[in-house]
């Protein structure tokens, strides 16, 4: 792609965020949708101002946060082990790999009441949802990438007489990796939306429970600052993901 | 019997096409053809041999009226081309354009749709087509299912079911074995003989072009332009015993001489612009 | 990977010594291993669980019939998730494929307009539930409208995807023998379209689930959040575990249908 077309994409891209605050704009200045729904944007900018000015909005954060990590090492461990453990061979991977495929593909929502019921509403029925969701795409992708690696490569290794070790060290784990990162991605991304999820379902704390509240307690401006703080939290982490992962495709 | 056809009526008369491209990052043009100038007769069948990027496929485009040249005209049997003529020129391309979605039948039947041919012939000439190749086992089996080299036999039937005078061809062979190239080649020849087309040729290859050509033309490096025309004159269908005979090896060698400095040439371009070229071919 | 290695043998030589296809032998073993998990879980469920979190499949299926399918109201309730999931399936492709094709139909609006879609793709949708819920109200519309939202999302991104990469050589080809724009948008793009639109119609059925069962699940006032809240409070675990197992059947069985749309429309890929 040319840089002549790059900038033309990338104004129209940008043209469009500003058409959509522009069009928020307008139609809560002359009143055409009711501040229930979509409040203006300094009220909004205010209720975000007053949030992180209150200790409460740190502390929401936090354990969100610390709710995520948690779950996404579990899923990244467990994963990985799983999977692991599923191509040590041909058989195996016949047998558990469409069966892990196709309960991902059920809503695991469904799940949700019964974490709350052995957890409680506490952070760890938070834990174990995300952990369970994010759990799918790393194991998918380190299958996939783990028995997908080039029989060739793996010959060649052990004709120059790698041990089981070297082999996996020097020759399944850096084949696989593209792939395996890809599942790690999708697993964060998977496991941030499903702590998020949880805690607006039934939680106690953390930034999800805050939306859910400030929607009962009819505050939309807080509720909407909350909404725009996490849309930017995405955007971001988007954008640091892909740049980390174009600068990995260069070599 | 010895026929160089130059009695024969002009099929395909290209003047003076030149044709230039935008150039891919930096500003300005890259010249692919520059002023080519040449007939082929009815019933000849023309090779058109040179170096990567020298601008032969573009040619081949042009004529066929997929692309339109920057200057110059390129006729078909007295008539100027401004597009695609479906009835009268056929393409085969590099790689089989069988739809992978559609079974072979399904694919004759797209293609005489396409064309407009009336269908009660649809069935009749699918199975004529792909008896003449040997493939009319695989009738309902889709191009998937076949060998790279059953594909190509295929994709050839296709293109002379179409049944038009003229049939362009870009490389039809380049992505397959020494081996299967070399016994289509042969069926190919047989073909034509029996079926008196018009064919013109694009290959890389001097063995190929010697031994089905009428006349070769040879390309210089880009810009490409013709630097030499090679008269072949040995009758079809061709055996394989011609590739043992020495004139074989002296055209082949003639070839070889006139082609080595301009792949050298094209080479170097291709190192000075820092990547292989990949446009026009 | 000496495991992986010894494998290959038996592999190649489909298990002659079994008298089963190794086919066959991949499913035996999936059924066994299914078995005895269900065979542990009523073990210990019989035995060493607290009763007020853990029912055993037993109990479970009784519940299903004594507490669930018994009950009109939650009968209603499932019929009603099953409704909403359907309508919001159907808007979802009629918006996906329209948005899609839209965008997708030049490559200067998939350029510009592809990397927006993805980004919002990219935003966990469940923080909008509660503005959804304020807008919707607590009733099917507001289900319909998440699950949409979720669905639409993966049909978009899969259409654009399709249309991407069309062999350059089938549309030089369908040129030269004739083929009008509307040939080749039924004979190459459509068909190039086919196997990438599946993918999107299965992924939007997942999602448009999801996002059905999570409306469902926050509005606790009613409908199936109603019952799970229940089961969940009075440490109920038998009918919460049915009725679980019975949405989760709908989902399977909804996922199935798409599939085997899908096989059937995608046979020349092998």
């Amino acid at each position: 792609m040319s840089d002549a077309s790059t900038f033309t994409t990338r104004s129209i891209q940008i043209a469009f965020v500003a058409i959509m605050i522009g069009v928020w704009y307008g139609v809560t200045t002359t009143g055409s949708v009711t501040p229930l729904f979509l409040p203006p944007i300094d009220a909004v900018k205010s209720a975000f101002i007053r949030l992180v000015q209150t200790g409460q909005f740190w502390s929401a954060v936090r354990v969100t946060l610390t709710t995520i990590a948690q779950a996404w090492l579990i899923a990244v461990v467990l994963g990985i082990l799983v999977a692991y453990l599923v191509t040590r061979s041909k058989f195996l991977v016949a047998v558990f790999e469409p069966v892990i495929a196709s309960t991902f593909a059920i809503p695991l929502t469904l799940l949700f009441p019964l974490f709350i019921l052995f957890f409680g509403i506490g952070p760890n029925s938070k834990v174990a949802y995300a952990a369970t969701y994010g759990f799918f795409p790393v194991a998918l992708n380190t299958i996939a990438g783990l028995s997908s690696v080039n029989e060739h490569y793996l010959r060649a290794a052990r004709s120059m007489g790698a041990s089981g070790f070297d082999t996996f060290r020097h020759v399944l784990f850096p084949a696989a990796f593209p792939v395996i990162l890809t599942g790690l991605r999708v697993s964060f991304f998977i496991s941030f939306a499903s702590v998020l999820g949880g805690e607006t379902l039934s939680s106690a704390a953390g930034i999800g429970k805050n939306i859910a509240l400030a929607a009962e307690l009819m505050e939309p401006a807080r509720m909407y600052a909350w909404i725009v703080f996490v849309i930017c939290i995405t955007v971001t982490l988007n954008f640091v993901v892909s740049a980390f992962e174009n600068r990995r495709r260069e070599y | 019997m010895l026929d160089t056809g130059a009695e024969r009526p002009v099929a395909v008369s290209v003047r003076n096409v030149t044709q230039r491209f935008a150039a891919q990052g930096a500003a300005g043009t890259v010249v692919a053809l520059n002023d080519i100038s040449l007939d082929v007769r009815r019933g000849e069948f023309v090779c058109l041999l040179g170096p990567s990027g020298c601008g032969k496929s573009t040619l081949l485009n042009i004529i066929g009226g997929l692309f339109d040249a920057s200057e110059g005209s390129v006729t078909v049997a007295g008539q100027p081309v401004k597009g695609p003529s479906p009835k009268r020129i056929s393409f085969i391309f590099q790689e089989s354009t069988l739809y992978p979605w559609y079974s072979i039948r399904e694919n004759f039947d797209v293609s005489f749709k396409f064309q407009g041919v009336p269908k009660a012939e649809w069935e009749g000439r699918t199975r004529d087509a792909l008896a003449a190749v040997g493939m009319s086992r695989f009738i309902d089996h889709y191009p998937n299912q076949l060998s790279v080299g059953m594909r190509q036999r295929v994709n050839l039937a296709r293109g002379l079911a179409l049944d038009t005078d003229i049939i362009l061809m870009d490389e039809p062979f380049a992505a397959l074995d020494e081996q299967t190239r070399m016994v289509l080649g042969e069926d190919l020849s047989e073909l034509l003989a029996k079926t008196g087309k018009t064919i013109i040729f694009v290959t890389h290859s001097l063995a190929e072009a010697v031994f089905l050509s009428d006349r070769i033309f040879v390309w210089t490096a880009r810009p490409g332009r013709i630097k030499a025309i090679i008269e072949v004159g040995e009758a079809h269908p061709r055996s394989p015993d011609f590739m043992l005979t020495q004139r074989f090896g002296e055209l082949r060698n003639e070839c070889y001489a006139l082609l080595r400095d301009e792949v050298r040439q094209a080479m170097s371009l291709e190192r000075d612009a820092g990547a292989p070229a990949s446009a026009g071919a | 990977m000496t495991a992986a290695q010894a494998e290959l043998p038996a592999h190649r030589a489909p298990a002659a010594r079994h008298g089963f296809s190794y086919a066959t032998r991949v499913r035996l073993t999936r059924w066994i291993i299914f078995a005895g998990l269900l065979l542990a879980w009523e073990v210990y469920g019989q035995t060493l669980a607290n009763p007020r979190l853990i029912s055993p499949p037993s109990g479970v299926l009784y519940a299903l019939f004594s507490e669930i399918l018994a009950d009109g109201r939650i009968v209603t309730a499932i019929f009603e998730s099953f409704r909403e999931v359907i309508v919001a399936y159907v808007a979802s492709i009629l918006l996906g494929l329209a948005i899609g094709l839209g965008v997708g139909w030049s490559s200067f609006g998939r350029r510009s307009f592809f990397p927006i879609v993805l980004l919002l793709y990219a935003i966990p949708q469940v923080i909008l539930l509660p503005l959804f819920v304020l807008i919707f109200g607590i009733g099917p519309a507001c289900k319909i409208a998440f699950g949409i939202s979720h669905g639409v999302f993966p049909i978009i991104v899969n259409v654009i995807a399709g249309m991407r990469n069309v062999n350059p050589l089938y549309l030089r080809s369908a040129a030269s023998m004739g083929g009008s724009a509307v040939d080749v948008a039924r004979h190459v793009y459509f068909p190039h379209m086919v196997p990438s639109l599946f993918t999107g119609l299965r992924l939007g059925m997942t999602m448009t689930l999801l996002g059905v069962i999570l409306a469902e699940l926050y509005v606790s006032t009613q409908g199936i959040g109603y019952w799970t809240k229940v089961y969940a409070e009075n440490f109920d675990p038998a009918p919460l575990l049915a009725l679980i197992a019975v949405l989760a059947l709908m989902a399977i069985i909804l996922n199935s249908l798409v599939r085997v749309g899908e096989r059937r429309f995608t046979r020349w890929r092998n």
